[in-house]
């Protein structure tokens, strides 16, 4: 409690001090970021705000990137509301930042990326998924977190491999995440030979899937394997009245569902097989790091996106060491030939995409309440679907 | 047959939690006029209870009730501190104080405990199922129907057989006469709050059970529902709010099992078309009564 | 003339400077009236003089006055009308008010709220069922469907639970017919004969002048006229303005 009470304290005196209008010294690189302290996405967004400050703060101890050019984060709650966070992104502008970044979320990213893209600064969305994102805005625009097409790719591999020929998908119109990711996954194993025998849908938040569960278990013939990216609470609400009901089909998660409420579900979740942005193998970069966060800060990293958060840091100093300079242009131009940045959570790559990296995908599954890695790596090109 | 039978038991668990959502409502605004939309933080405040008496090492069956309690006291306190200055004044300052109320404590919720949901450990017995007559019930989904007729018929008999029961369905058609019977004001309040607090804490609990976590904003999306469900069944109207409840289930499972896959998406659209139908047919709500809220 | 020998009785009530005012509409401008005990006062008034205003003011209905309003020698303005009713004053709404959803029963019950035992609420009940012999019989019958007259007799008795010593009654004959409106007065005259204490709103004059000791006439939010039933009913005023003479 005491902590957070502090970081509640840094946070305020950040966002006051921006509002006088500092003169940057010539070589300080400012980061403005317009992501949400409350609301919705939150969850999100506060811990990859504890990954980055941890990284800034190592590379200031060291003099700044390069020794030359000391960070300054600018920080400004969005309330997870878009309008709020094209504001929060203007008023970052206006206050000269070199970089900035946005939320967990491709929708207020978009908004603010609209701003950006016409100031010509770089951006980056924290941990969006949605390939479309970085084509929405422009080449400012980037992501930071492997796309809802590769995860989807590596999870129809998984299935083919599997042996899997029937699939039930189940999606929820109310966010891209949820949409998108189901229906890559469709057209990845359709491809590949598979069926898809099923399309489920439910609303966020909603958490009754009493009527959808009956259906599934009505479906004749019945699928080999169930895919969706819901997640909390709605992934825990359908697992628990799925298995209720006697289905005991193999479940394919994604990213979102990598969380102490799942763990928390035991028995119910045993052998679901997930995506996810890293896995901490000994003696991994990944552990490495946790170990080090756990000792800083006292704290489990009981979320990889505190991990992802740390890794943009790594980006951007990448990016401001090649560029040799804190002008943006320069900047974006730095990103967009990055190659193999060596991040914890594995390399991340920029040069060739569209403006989300390239980035390896783990593949957990669950086993005896714990995880177990099934696979790790970057999926084939030609897997992946368009966006 | 089959499968309808079991939508039936489905329609009548969502059913069941939207009428106790919709019923606290109904019974704080029949007596003040008020709308609360802190209501869906009672249920969060319930489902924190029930983390915070499980990590304190208290049983889970002692835990549920201690989550209930913290439901009622922060119903309450509520009224205490936000709703007792207001009281009597316009509709549109009331709303606004329970919006006022709402965000304070989902901030108070995100920054001093958690933005992120945490995980409640449900016993692996609540996972289970029963059949009965080739229906499968889940456990939880059959404690959720029985505890919410054992909540309707308790807050029955608490309405009819009471005083504080009796005033307070007085109160809901003329409050000040029944402070001329020496009742007091503040009394008749504070139990309509206790009880709007016991509904949604029981409707909490019953919630976090199916979800297996609590997050700061959870509590947004049921009370909206049940919101909806007051307003088909008339607002400050108790049947009418149980009447709704029952409705928008019944109406949310049907179409999630009947409507074609390709419409599927459409669902909430056609559920708040209903709705809409029933208030162009009864502008007041189903079962609609007059309400003079005088203090 | 035996009555005016003895000593009056000591005031119950007594109401000093009362003013009122509904946001810029100034209802009530200085009332001053006092009610004897075991006699019946009624206030008399055109439509809009402020009769009501000043027995809801009185009860505590009003919250926002100014002025004193003693009762049994103590200062009451600024209490809560439930503290106001158990100190032993209650008010007979105009418009009767009754709850049309709940039983009779029910209404005599919460009328009764007061009392610190249930025997004593059982003992008052019984008497008033045995005074309102109607209320016996349409028990559990919701208010809602009781005609005029029964809802008014409800009202009263339900009043009466709470065993007030001064009865505010509003209008209690306000459109019923006329053989309900003389047991309505027969009903007063007895609750006065047990010794009951009544401040009686009435627009029938010439019955309330007819029950009362006392009277007080209202205009514009002033007491213009008071005297003894006798004298007002003398009085040209009186006269001239509300019995057609
Ligand atoms: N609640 C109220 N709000 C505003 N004005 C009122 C209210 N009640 C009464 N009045 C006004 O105060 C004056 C006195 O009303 P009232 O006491 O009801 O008179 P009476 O009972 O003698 O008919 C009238 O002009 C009436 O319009
Ligand atoms: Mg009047």
């Amino acid at each position: 409690m005491k902590s957070k009470i502090k970081a509640l304290c840094i946070t305020t005196m950040l966002s006051g001090m921006a509002l006088s209008p500092l003169p940057a010294t010539a070589q300080e690189l400012l980061i403005g970021l317009a992501t949400a302290q409350t609301g919705n996405l939150a969850p999100y967004d506060q811990p990859s705000l504890k990954g980055l400050e941890m990284a800034v703060e190592e590379i200031n101890a060291t003099g700044g990137i390069a020794g030359k050019f000391p960070i300054k984060l600018i920080i400004k709650d969005t309330r997870s509301d878009a309008a709020q966070t094209a504001l929060a992104a203007q008023e970052l502008i206006d206050q000269g930042v070199n970089i900035m970044i946005t939320p967990c979320d491709a929708d207020p990213s978009i908004a603010a990326g609209q701003i950006t893209q016409a100031a010509q600064i770089p951006t980056f969305s924290f941990c969006a998924t949605t390939p479309t994102m970085p084509i929405a805005v422009g080449d400012y625009m980037f992501g930071n977190y492997p796309a809802d097409n590769v995860q989807a790719a590596v999870l129809a591999n998984h299935a083919i491999e599997q042996g899997y020929k029937r699939a039930y998908i189940l999606k929820s119109p109310d966010s891209a995440y949820t949409l998108k990711l189901p229906e890559y996954f469709a057209t990845s194993f359709k491809a590949k030979g598979g069926e898809i025998v099923g399309e489920g849908t439910f609303s966020m938040g909603q958490q009754d899937f009493g009527a959808e569960v009956t259906k599934i278990k009505a479906l004749n013939p019945a699928p080999d394997v169930i895919m969706t990216a819901a997640y909390e609470p709605d992934f825990p609400a359908f697992i628990r009245q799925l298995r209720s009901a006697g289905v005991d089909t193999p479940i394919l998660g994604s990213d979102g569902i990598d969380s102490p409420t799942t763990f928390g579900l035991g028995k119910l979740v045993e052998g679901v097989v997930f995506t996810a942005a890293g896995f901490a193998t000994e003696g991994s970069p990944l552990a490495k790091f946790n170990a080090k966060y756990k000792q800083r800060t006292g704290q489990e990293p009981d979320t990889n996106y505190i991990a992802n958060g740390y890794d943009l840091g790594k980006v951007i100093e990448a990016a401001v060491t090649k560029a040799d300079g804190i002008e943006p242009t320069a900047i974006r131009n730095a990103i967009a030939s990055l190659e193999k940045v060596p991040g914890v959570t594995g390399p991340i790559t920029y040069v060739g995409t569209q403006g989300m990296p390239l980035r390896s995908v783990a593949l957990v599954r669950i086993k005896d309440g714990g995880r177990e890695l099934v696979s790790q790596g970057v999926p084939a090109a030609a897997d992946v679907p368009a966006p | 047959m089959d499968m309808f039978l079991q939508q039936l038991v489905n329609a009548l668990s969502l059913g069941g939690t939207y009428a106790l959502l919709a019923l606290g409502l109904a019974v704080v605004f029949s007596i003040m006029g008020l709308i609360n939309f802190a209501h869906g933080e009672l249920m969060t405040a319930a489902g924190y209870g029930l983390i915070f008496s499980l990590l304190l090492g208290v049983p889970f069956a002692l835990a549920l009730p201690a989550a209930v309690v913290v439901a009622i006291l922060l119903a309450v306190l509520m009224e205490r501190v936000a709703f007792r200055s207001v009281r009597g004044a316009s509709g549109t300052t009331l709303l606004l104080t329970s919006f006022a109320v709402s965000a304070i404590i989902r901030v108070l919720f995100q920054n001093f405990i958690s933005a992120r949901p945490m995980a409640v450990r449900i016993p692996m017995a609540l996972s289970g199922t029963i059949e009965i007559a080739g229906l499968h019930l889940g456990i939880i989904q059959a404690i959720s129907i029985l505890v919410t007729i054992a909540m309707l018929v308790g807050l029955n008999l608490f309405l009819h057989r009471t005083v504080l029961g009796r005033a307070m369905r007085a109160a809901a058609e003329d409050f000040a006469i029944v402070r001329l019977m020496g009742i007091r004001a503040n009394a008749v309040v504070a139990t309509a709050f206790a009880i709007s607090g016991l509904l949604a804490g029981v409707a909490g609990v019953l919630w976090v059970a199916q979800r297996g976590s609590v997050d700061p904003l959870m509590g947004f999306l049921p009370v909206l529902k049940a919101f909806i469900a007051a307003i088909i069944g008339g607002l400050g109207s108790l049947s009418g709010a149980v009447a709704g409840g029952f409705l928008l289930g019944f109406t949310e499972v049907f179409l999630q099992a009947f409507l074609p896959e390709s419409l599927l998406s459409y669902r909430d659209a056609f559920a708040i078309i209903l709705v809409i139908a029933v208030l162009l047919y009864a502008p007041q709500g189903l079962l609609a009564r007059r309400t003079v809220v005088k203090l | 003339m035996l009555l005016s020998l003895n000593p009056l009785p000591e005031a119950i009530l007594d109401v000093r400077g009362l003013k009122v005012a509904y946001g810029p509409v100034e209802a009530l401008k200085g009332i001053d009236l006092s009610v004897r005990k075991g006699q019946i006062v009624t206030l008399l008034g055109a439509n809009g003089a402020g009769k009501s205003s000043t027995l809801n003011a009185i009860v505590g209905l009003i919250g926002k006055k100014a002025g004193n309003i003693l009762f049994k020698g103590r200062d009451v303005a600024s209490l809560s009308p439930e503290r106001i009713v158990r100190m032993g004053m209650t008010l007979t709404p105009e418009g009767r008010r009754i709850f049309p959803s709940l039983s009779v029963d029910e209404h005599l019950l919460l009328g009764g709220a007061a009392h610190s035992s249930r025997s004593s609420i059982r003992e008052v009940r019984e008497d008033m069922l045995e005074r309102f012999p109607i209320l016996r019989e349409r028990l559990h019958q919701k208010a809602g469907s009781l005609s005029g007259g029964e809802q008014q007799m409800l009202a009263i008795a339900r009043s009466m639970m709470s065993s007030p010593e001064l009865l505010l009654m509003d209008e209690p004959s306000l459109g019923l017919a006329p053989q309900v409106v003389d047991l309505i007065f027969d009903l007063i005259i007895g609750l006065r004969d047990r010794g009951l204490t009544i401040l009686l709103v009435e627009q029938n004059v010439s019955l309330s002048l007819e029950v009362a000791d006392y009277g007080y006439v209202m205009a514009n939010g002033r007491i213009v006229l008071s005297g003894t039933a006798d004298e007002l009913r003398n009085s040209t005023e009186v006269q001239g303005a509300y019995l057609g003479a």
